[in-house]
């Protein structure tokens, strides 16, 4: 069996499209809704398309609890002694008995809110931050940033179930959201013991930790503001032993990403006025 | 027949052809026996994308005036391109929609902009029903979580959703009795307009 498996080569059957990230941020309607309101980007039943949203997003989870469960499923196989023990590949089979789980929880949030499987595009960089070679990076950037990533997600949606007097819902991403804070501490756990003795090589992990934060903090996708869909869970991060500091420093760089969104937005929507009006 | 204007015309940010709406406007029309003798103007919010969509019916002097947003034109699994299949089941329940307020049983309805959530959210389901049974395909279950949204997860707004899905006519006051009785009535009104997609 093949090891490092490439984004490309990920086993999907007929009902699933991949999009890739260009084709959003290459689309000349996104310069036009950036300057508008289209209401509060977090979730709640009074924002417009409040149904269809939610159903956009529980599909985006689907899919990257797929492929978190490759990405655990990967790190159990491309590694050998010493570089990844046994019992991070007990922890990471551990995972994916979680993430299956997960894929057959969203399935069912899917069928409850509506929607099908294939049913929205699929992207795959989330997979793509699972691929580095270096096992203590790849830990880092899947256990730390991503799943992290999650429990901002599931509580979101946790918090939106609430609202919306949806038990299911609630009730469903409150028992994911435990899992994740769980593959987080297995994260941050692995990166102190296999750097014990390298601080170069931790200092490494965690940029590169900060290099998929940032990605996923894409246009402001998550933060701490009405205009993030996301909202950043410093409870449940702190449950999952991220530090106050790292949190604050991990809400720094959501409004650094939601700041710099708004900048490329304004100069892409100047690009295309001055374009309209046979300008260069 | 209706005479049908479809703006804009052209399109500027996306490849849809306002010709070819048109023609699935018509054909929608005929579907629902739309009165031929009222004009039908439909506008299209292009800027928008999926998932913000949405969709509104009015009628304005005697005109038919309808609103949809451009992402529910748009295929999920292609992004900026068109598709007739989506387009055509949106048209068919605003058109029956539009119907209705053509008919003294909603003479007393508000305009879409003045709909409450919980209004819109149970006059959705009663058109989709009848769409089901005129033959495009609908998704149930999308319909009662839209539903619940708005009038609760609760037993008395899912024996609600049931009659109104079934129901082959009712008023704009049986749409009130049922917001009264699943509660939607005494939800706080939100700051956020209903047809906020619709202002620029």
């Amino acid at each position: 069996m093949k090891k490092m498996l490439p984004e490309s080569e990920l086993a999907r059957d007929e009902r699933f499209v991949r999009t890739k990230i260009e084709d959003r941020l290459f689309d000349p309607r996104g310069p036009k809704i950036a300057q508008r309101n289209t209401g509060p980007a977090r979730m709640g039943v009074d924002r417009p398309a409040a149904g269809e949203r939610s159903r956009s997003l529980m599909h985006g989870i689907f899919v990257g609890e797929i492929q978190a469960l490759e990405g655990a499923g990967r790190t159990c196989y491309d590694f050998d002694e010493p570089d990844a023990p046994f019992a991070l590949k007990l922890d990471m089979a551990r995972q994916c008995w979680d993430e299956s789980r997960h894929c057959e929880i969203s399935v069912k949030l899917g069928d409850h809110m509506g929607t099908e499987i294939g049913e929205y595009t699929e992207s795959t960089f989330l997979f793509a931050a699972a691929c580095n070679p270096d096992p203590v990076l790849r830990l880092c950037g899947v256990n730390r940033a991503l799943e992290g990533l999650a429990i901002d997600v599931f509580n979101s949606m946790k918090t939106f179930g609430n609202e919306s007097g949806d038990p299911i819902l609630e009730f469903c991403e409150d028992w994911m959201l435990a899992d994740e804070v769980t593959h987080v501490k297995m994260g941050s756990d692995w990166l102190r013991r296999l750097t014990e003795k390298d601080p170069e090589r931790r200092e490494r992990a965690l940029e590169f930790q900060r290099t998929v934060d940032a990605i996923f903090n894409l246009g402001g996708f998550r933060g701490e503001d009405d205009e993030n869909p996301v909202q950043l869970a410093r409870n449940f991060r702190r449950l999952a032993g991220f530090t106050e500091e790292e949190n604050d420093s991990l809400a720094e760089l959501a409004r650094e990403s939601t700041e710099q969104a708004r900048q490329m937005a304004e100069a892409a929507t100047a690009t295309l006025n001055a374009s309209s009006q046979g300008g260069s | 027949m209706s005479k049908v204007t479809v703006r804009p015309d052209p399109f500027t940010l996306i490849a849809y052809d306002a010709g070819e709406i048109a023609a699935l406007i018509e054909d929608a029309a005929a579907l629902v026996d739309f009165p031929s003798d009222v004009d039908i103007d439909l506008d299209v919010d292009e800027e928008l994308f999926a998932p913000l969509t949405g969709h509104l019916s009015d009628v304005v002097d005697g005109r038919v005036k309808l609103w949809i947003s451009g992402g529910n034109l748009e295929d999920n699994k292609l992004p900026r391109t068109f598709a007739a299949h989506q387009a055509r089941v949106d048209f068919v329940i605003m058109l029956l929609r539009a119907k209705d307020r053509l008919s003294d049983d909603f003479a007393a309805a508000p305009p879409d902009g003045s709909l409450s959530r919980g209004e819109r959210a149970a006059w959705d389901v009663y058109a989709v029903g009848r769409a089901l049974r005129l033959g495009l395909p609908m998704r149930r279950q999308k319909q009662l979580y839209d539903f619940r949204l708005q009038h609760g997860f609760t037993d008395v707004a899912d024996a609600a959703f049931e009659r109104l899905w079934e129901s082959e006519h009712t008023t704009w006051n049986g749409i009130r009795e049922i917001c009264k009785e699943t509660g939607a009535v005494d939800r706080d009104d939100s700051k956020i307009p209903v047809d906020l997609l619709r202002q620029k």
